[in-house]
This record gives C-alpha cells, sequence and structure tokens, in this order.
C-alpha cells in the first residue's frame, strides 16, 4: 500500500534564521515526487523535517493522514517511513548482506532473550529475511557483492546498498536524499531505471530530492522547487524547468534575462 | 565470480572455521577439553583458568556496551563488585543457592537499568562521566553499609566446597562451575550480538541517524545493552565469589574497572575470543610482571597496552584477520573485486545463504 503524504504550512526556525516557510503540497499514493531548488533552497530540511530527523517550528506533517510532525524517526518506520542519506552511512567493516538486513530490523519478531535462545521462531524469520535479502541485492544488481565487506565497494554501489537496505523495510513513503549526488553518468541510468522498476513492481510513494534535472525530468510525475526556504512553484518537471522564476532562481535574474 | 561469492574476503582461518564437518566437530571438541582439562591440571592452574573465567565475563559485559554498542562505560565493575556483595550476603543467610543467582543477576540489572535510564538521556561523554560515579561512590558505600557488606573487613563465603560422592577436589569444582555458567553467558551472549540485535547495536555505534531511520531508537538500545551489560557483570560477581570467595569494598575499585576496559581493548573490543582473552590478560599479565618486578607492574602493563594499540588496534582477537589481510596485500597487486558490467549478474546464492555470519569486529 503506497502511502499519501501531505504537508500543510510547514515553518522551521533555527533561532532567527527561517529555514522554511509555509512549505505545503500533497503527494498522491503510487507518485514518484520531486523536491528540488539551488543550494540553501532548504531541501534537506524539509525533508528531515518529513523523516523526524527535524522537528517543524509549526505546521502539519500527515502519512496516510495521521499526524507524525514531531514524532521520533525511529516512530516513523513503523509508519511506513524508509529514507536514504546524502552520504550513504554503512557499516564499512560489515558485509553488504549484514548492511542491507539492517532494514529488517522493525520485521524481525523476538525479544532480547529469544534471540540470545535462538528459539525457532527468530532463526526462521532471520533465515526467511536473509533469502529476501540476497534477492533483492540480486534484482538490484548487487548479488555479487553480498559477503564482501561493504567498505570494498565504490560509492556508486554504496547508494545501491542502502537502497536495498530501506528497501527491505517494505517501506510504503520512500525518501531519497540526491540519490543521484556523485554519480557518474552511467550509474544514473541505472537509478532512473531502479526507481522506474520500484514504482511498477512495488506499491510505494517515492520522494526525491535532487540536483540532477536530468533524472527528476526523466522520473517525476509532479515537482515542488523551492527557494530560500518558500515554495517557488508546482508543477511537472517540464513546466518547472520552462518557469522563468525557476531559471532566475537558479543562475540569477541578470543571466535569466540574457537567456531570455 | 561464483568463487568470489562463496569465498568472499577469505582468510584461511574462516574458511577453515566455515567447513561443515569443523562447525560440527569444534563445539563438540571444545565440550571434551573444557570437561576434561580440570581433571588433568594441577590445583594452582585450575585456580588461574577459574579466575580467568570470571573475569572474561566481566569483560564480555563490557563489551557488550562500549565493544558493540559504542557506549563508554567505566563502572563495569561496580556490578562485578555488587554481584560478589548480593552473593556473599544471601549465602551469609543461608539462602537457597539458585534464589542467590537470580538475584545476583538481577539485582545489578535493575540498578544498571535505573543508571542507563537516566544516563543515555545524556549521550556522548556524559555516560563515561556517570559511570565513572558507579566504583567512586561503590566503594565508600561498601563501606559505610557495614551491616550488609562487613565494612572495610568485606565478607567472605564458602558455598563451593565439591560436594561429597563427586570426588571432586574443590579447586575443579568450582572450575566447572565457572566453565558451566560462564559458558552458558557467553553462548547467550555470542547469539545475541549476531542477528537483529548485535545489527541494531553496531548501527547504534556507527550512526544514530541511520540507527534511528532504521525504527532503531538509539536510546532504547544504549539502555538494553547497558542493562545486558550489568547483568553479565552481576553473574561474573557471582563467579567471583565461587572462585575468590571473599569480596571487599577494595573488588570494585575505580583501578580494576580501568584494567577492566584495558582487558577489553587488548583483548578486542566487540569480539566473543577478545573478551576471553581480556580475562586472560586481566589475570595472567599480572602475575607475569609481578615475577619479573612488582614495582614495575604498572609500567610494564602500560608499555604492553601501548603495544598492542599500534600493532593491533583491534585487539588480539584481530590478529589472524590482520596476518591474512597483510598476506593478501602482498600477494594480490590486484584490487578489490570489481563489480561486473552488466548488472544481472546470476551467480549462485544457494550456498551463500547457508552461511554464518563472520563476527563482528570493532572499529571505535
Amino acid at each position: 500500500m503506497a502511502a499519501e503524504l501531505t504537508l500543510q504550512d510547514v515553518s522551521l526556525q533555527f533561532g532567527g534564521i527561517k529555514v522554511l516557510q509555509e512549505v505545503g503540497f500533497v503527494v498522491e499514493p503510487g507518485q514518484i515526487f520531486g523536491l528540488v531548488g539551488p543550494n540553501g533552497a532548504g531541501k534537506t530540511s524539509l525533508f528531515n523535517c518529513i523523516s523526524g530527523h527535524y522537528r517543524p517550528t509549526s505546521g502539519t506533517v500527515r502519512i496516510d493522514g495521521a499526524e507524525v510532525q514531531g514524532a521520533r524517526p525511529a516512530t516513523l518506520a513503523g509508519h511506513g517511513l524508509a529514507r536514504t542519506f546524502q552520504h550513504p552511512a554503512l557499516q564499512l567493516h560489515a558485509t553488504v548482506l549484514e548492511n542491507v538486513l539492517l532494514g529488517a530490523h522493525s520485521r524481525l519478531p523476538g525479544g532480547p532473550l529469544e534471540w540470545a535462545l535462538r528459539l525457532p521462531r527468530a532463526r526462521r524469520a532471520e533465515r526467511e529475511l536473509r533469502a529476501e535479502a540476497l534477492e533483492l541485492l540480486e534484482r538490484n544488481g548487487l548479488g555479487w557483492a553480498a559477503h564482501l565487506p561493504a567498505d570494498e565497494l565504490s560509492h556508486g554501489l554504496h547508494k545501491g546498498v542502502e537502497l536495498c537496505r530501506a528497501l527491505l523495510m517494505k517501506p510504503k513513503l520512500l525518501l531519497l536524499d540526491e540519490p543521484a549526488a556523485g554519480l557518474p553518468h552511467a550509474e544514473v541510468e541505472t537509478l532512473i531505471a531502479t526507481v522506474r522498476r520500484l514504482r511498477e513492481e512495488d506499491d510505494i510513494t517515492v520522494v526525491i530530492v535532487e540536483h540532477h534535472m536530468g533524472l527528476i525530468a526523466a522520473l517525476t510525475d509532479r515537482v515542488v522547487v523551492l527557494d530560500h526556504g518558500a515554495k517557488l512553484m508546482e508543477g511537472t518537471a517540464a513546466q518547472a524547468q520552462s518557469d522563468p522564476r525557476v531559471i532566475e532562481a537558479y543562475i540569477g535574474k541578470d543571466a535569466a534575462d540574457d537567456a531570455a | 565470480m561464483a568463487r568470489v561469492v562463496e569465498a568472499p574476503a577469505s582468510s584461511a582461518a574462516s574458511s577453515f572455521r566455515r567447513r561443515p564437518w569443523v562447525r560440527r566437530a569444534g563445539p563438540l571438541v571444545l565440550l571434551v577439553v573444557l570437561v576434561a582439562l580440570p581433571l588433568m591440571l594441577p590445583e594452582g592452574a585450575n585456580d588461574t583458568l577459574a579466575r580467568i573465567g570470571v573475569f572474561a565475563v566481566a569483560v564480555l559485559g563490557l563489551n557488550v556496551v562500549m565493544g558493540y554498542t559504542g557506549q563508554v562505560s567505566l563502572g563495569q565493575i561496580f556490578f562485578l563488585g555488587l554481584g560478589a556483595y548480593v552473593t556473599a550476603y544471601g549465602v551469609t543467610n543461608d539462602w537457597n543457592i539458585v534464589l542467590v543467582f537470580v538475584l545476583a543477576c538481577l539485582v545489578p540489572a535493575v540498578v544498571g537499568l535505573v543508571v542507563a535510564l537516566a544516563a543515555a538521556r545524556l549521550g556522548g561523554l556524559a555516560i563515561a562521566m556517570v559511570t565513572i560515579a558507579l566504583p567512586i561512590v561503590g566503594v565508600p558505600l561498601a563501606k559505610r553499609l557495614s551491616d550488609y557488606t562487613g565494612g572495610s573487613q568485606g565478607l567472605s563465603a564458602r558455598f563451593t566446597d565439591a560436594p561429597e560422592g563427586t570426588g571432586l577436589y574443590d579447586d575443579q569444582w568450582q572450575l566447572y562451575l565457572v566453565f558451566l555458567i560462564g559458558g552458558t553467558v557467553f553462548l547467550l551472549t555470542r547469539n545475541l550480538v549476531r542477528g537483529r540485535y548485535g545489527r541494531a547495536f553496531a548501527i547504534v555505534k556507527g550512526n544514530e541517524n541511520v540507527a534511528s531511520s532504521m525504527g532503531i531508537s538509539p536510546y532504547r538500545y544504549k539502555v538494553l545493552a547497558f542493562t545486558i551489560a550489568s547483568l553479565i557483570g552481576g553473574v561474573s560477581g557471582f563467579l567471583y565469589m565461587v572462585v575468590v570467595q571473599y569480596t571487599s569494598p577494595e573488588t570494585m575499585s575505580f583501578g580494576h574497572s580501568i584494567e577492566l576496559l584495558v582487558a577489553m581493548v587488548i583483548g578486542g573490543a566487540a569480539s566473543i575470543v577478545g573478551s576471553i582473552l581480556g580475562g586472560a590478560f586481566y589475570v595472567v599479565v599480572p602475575d607475569l610482571t609481578n615475577a619479573i618486578d612488582p614495582s614495575l607492574t604498572a609500567l610494564l602493563q602500560g608499555a604492553l597496552l601501548l603495544v598492542v594499540l599500534f600493532l593491533l588496534p583491534g585487539g588480539l582477537a584481530s590478529l589472524p584477520r590482520a596476518l591474512t589481510r597483510g598476506r593478501r596485500r602482498s600477494r594480490a597487486g590486484r584490487g578489490p573485486a570489481a563489480p561486473p558490467t552488466t548488472p544481472s549478474s546470476t551467480t549462485g546464492s544457494g550456498t551463500a545463504a547457508e552461511e554464518p555470519e563472520t563476527e563482528r569486529q570493532g572499529h571505535a
């Protein structure tokens, strides 16, 4: 079940600095939604407000109608939310498979005593999710790396592993924070294919923060452009790319006039 | 490519351990050795082994909270002392020994839980500061509460003489008790630090933001790890009374707590084998350095710590891995396995699913 995400008048303030000002939009279930804007526009801050790492100063965030602003990230995982990070944070000395299995945490049953005693229920669940994690890696072209230590993989592959880790949570809403950052062109193509496949095969809503306009144009159903913490426009990626206000925000007013 | 998947980053040692007959026969051989050893060794060696067992359990507890979960604890010896005092008090008052054992586990666990509920809120170095307070408060407290603790004199309790009819000497009986109880604790902890809880502890140590976005509350898992460490500390206190049969305020002095921490680092943080090596270090090295020159004991221990830290930051337990890594590096100038160019590599994963998780090593 893909989730619906609704933001209403979300504002965030650090001391006197207004990072976000009354941002609101609706992400329909099953949509791939883009959050774009120049550096410092507040995209990642907004992301952190959704994922619970920041608490909005005011406004509401709803997942499937339930108000979740200010909830702790660990609680939000229970609402079906998963995210990746701008800089993939893997356990470098653990194997790729162990890293991905971390995503299974909330799906595994049993308390500490049950796991210390290796009771059948825990062992069976671990075995099943291990197989599922391997299959997930396999599907994303990383099966060959499952038993390698994560530090032997490249940055781009780390991003793939992190995505698998998030997917093993079986999320209803997936937040991708700059998934294409630092990736060579060929890997961006792979990423686009992967996210497309996600929408087709898994029932999931995806929100992407990204600079890479090519990726945004290729993937998203709808985008919101942020500038200086406020919503500049909302529409399709094509509309955003031709909107003079967006061009101005990206390259400055004079250059925009020159271009026109 | 298939070989890479089957034997990833293989060290000779780990591939040896993964052979089916080794995995099946290994525990059996270990069991036979543990049963036979007390019968064959002289009294002095049995006593040393038993004391190693006691402190190996204490180091294991410290490893759960510090090695695996990354929370600095400087108070582990307090929980050993608490377990020892509870045991001594219970035995002196002729309580049922099973009840005494349960209390020696539960009382430290509850105290640990209460301390952790407050300390884990603070985060960072604050936890270390709070845990320093435990032995510092514990020692004078043990002296003051002389009705229960015997004051500075301490308490002694003999309850581990070999039962009639077993034909065992006391030292053999005690070593069996240490093997049985300590072995059980090691087995349970080994199981716990693999799988669901091990991964959660490791990510709390590694990156709390990632932990929380996986649905793992760093606070709750820090409290859990600290409570388990305290419980294991209590067990080591019970075993301490089994072997040493005497406890005084000095048992839980701050200096000993630091020595436990040093033992954990030298043995190997976040390692089960490292905990045993740490226990051995804690017991054997002072004996050896005393034999060389008692006035130089601390100096020699410090020098040894520096040598291990410089040569083997992962502790003695990381020695086999360091050796194979070094050998691999010198043998092959080739880099790590390159990704296949096609995304659809269909290397067999059937055997891979059956592979046991390798022990996670610590890198603080």
